[in-house]
């Protein structure tokens, strides 16, 4: 037979091009739900982390099960609301329905293009609220989950995770634990523009110690991905402003309302 | 070639990286850790072995100008399909992660379409897919001496387990890829005083 004759070699490469896609596409949607389920529980693990309910490696060998437990455990509520902060609807918290990548990146868009936007918002009981960011680094997308006190403003942690970005450097968003600790005490400026800054140098430091202000420490030799960062969060959290603001002022007139009393 | 040394040769007397010197970028990658090197040297296995068994089956009616795209083709569908298994199971998933782009990777791996062109493409169909399992596991093995020396002196551990007693104070260079290539250095410095006819004169 000749293999070299023009239509063999476009039937031939047809049939296994189509063989492979076949194959592929059927591995990819069997598996699939195992794999959601994986990503789930990684989610929510980077949640729990941000919020300080331990580390991640602690979550990692506590197998998904348990992760799923915990969450279900210390979660109140969680709902999506819209840029004004009002609230849109409920998540299912029983399915405990989170926001994975793929569904931050897509409300990615509307937060950039200024559209209208349904962003999650996770409370746990001890008053701690956890919302995601999501933005661009240096090679893929980079996101992440930062958790305020119950005062609305003070950062209690923070976890990144991101996509492609340079091992040993741009990737310590995720893998260095010191990056992440920065966060600790600072304070979003909600209302403001920049709410928040990833700046060379950090915050300005008194007798040693930094300003709990809303600066932090860039990543030395990672410019890009903290630059992508920084963008990544003021444009996320700034989107949130709305809602935190709301909070802040409801509480406030709580105070002021218990004060009178008094 | 006899069926015993289609095995064994690529081991140590041609093994693919220390004689061919193939498979260095992803060795001095995935060696940080000795859970993620093994994990690696399955894959390269699996793949290398498979692509080579189907590849040889295919091997007379390949149409001889597009056989390295048909050869790409297959190695690509295994590398996918390594990677959604890997994906699938819990313990498997953050490996997966931690090895991001690697795993994917494997399709430039030199290794496996290496052995196809030399070996798989000329030769029947089970004494190939022997020929890529060994060629995968001798780089696996290199791959796991690597990661031994670079988890027990880079993080003090080995498959994430504490040996190193407590107050060791952990080698940062080793973590780094610049040491992975001077330990490889090492092992291919090794192989050639065992191996005197691998010697330039």
């Amino acid at each position: 037979m000749n293999t070299n004759n023009n239509l063999y070699t476009v039937i031939y490469t047809t049939i296994i091009v189509v063989i492979v896609a076949a194959v592929l596409a059927f591995v990819s949607q069997s598996l699939k739900d195992r794999q959601e389920a994986n990503e789930k529980a990684d989610t929510i693990s980077q949640m729990l982390t941000a919020a300080g309910f331990g580390t991640k490696a602690e979550f990692q060998a506590m197998g998904n099960a348990a992760v799923l437990e915990t969450y279900g455990e210390q979660i109140a509520e969680a709902f999506t609301v819209d840029a004004t902060g009002a609230k849109v609807a409920d998540l299912d918290l029983a399915g405990k329905e989170v926001y994975s990548p793929s569904r931050l990146k897509a409300q990615n868009y509307n937060v950039k293009g200024g559209k209208s936007v349904t962003l999650p918002v996770f409370k746990f009981k001890n008053g701690i609220t956890v919302v995601p960011v999501y933005g661009a680094g240096l090679w893929g997308p980079i996101w992440g989950y930062i958790a305020f006190e119950a005062d609305g403003c003070t950062i209690r942690g923070a976890y990144f995770d991101h996509e492609s970005e340079t091992a040993g450097l741009g990737a310590k968003i995720k893998d260095d634990p010191d990056f992440q600790a920065e966060f600790i005490g600072e304070k979003a400026a909600f209302g403001e523009s920049p709410v928040f800054e990833i700046v060379k140098g950090g915050a300005p430091k008194v007798d040693g110690k930094s300003v709990q202000d809303n600066k932090i420490d860039a990543i030395t030799g990672a410019t890009m991905t903290s630059q992508g960062l920084d963008a990544a969060i003021n444009a996320w959290l700034g989107a949130y402003a709305a809602y935190f603001e709301a909070q802040a002022v409801s509480e406030s007139s709580v105070e002021t309302q218990t004060a009178e009393e008094e | 070639m006899k069926l015993k040394d289609t095995i064994l040769d690529p081991i140590f007397k041609s093994n693919p990286i220390t004689v061919l010197v193939l498979g260095i970028c992803s060795s001095l990658a995935v060696t940080v850790t000795l859970k993620g090197a093994l994990v690696m040297a399955l894959s390269v296995m699996a793949v290398c072995g498979i692509s080579s068994l189907v590849l040889s089956m295919l091997r007379n009616t390949i149409p001889g100008r597009v056989r390295i795209i048909v050869q790409l083709v297959v190695v690509a569908m295994m590398v996918i399909l390594v990677d959604q298994i890997l994906k699938s199971f819990e313990a498997t998933y953050p490996i997966d992660k931690q090895l991001s782009v690697y795993i994917s990777l494997i399709i430039t791996n030199c290794i496996v379409m290496g052995r196809i062109e030399a070996f798989a493409l000329g030769n029947k169909p089970i004494p190939s897919m022997l020929d890529g399992i060994a060629n995968g596991a001798g780089y696996g093995m290199i791959l796991l001496i690597v990661a031994f020396f670079r988890e027990l002196l880079g993080s003090g551990t080995l498959f994430g387990l504490q040996v190193m007693p407590a107050g060791y104070v952990t080698n940062n260079l080793v973590i780094l890829p610049p040491f992975a290539l001077i330990l490889l250095g090492c092992i291919v410095w090794a192989q050639r005083s065992i191996q005197k006819d691998l010697q330039e004169k």
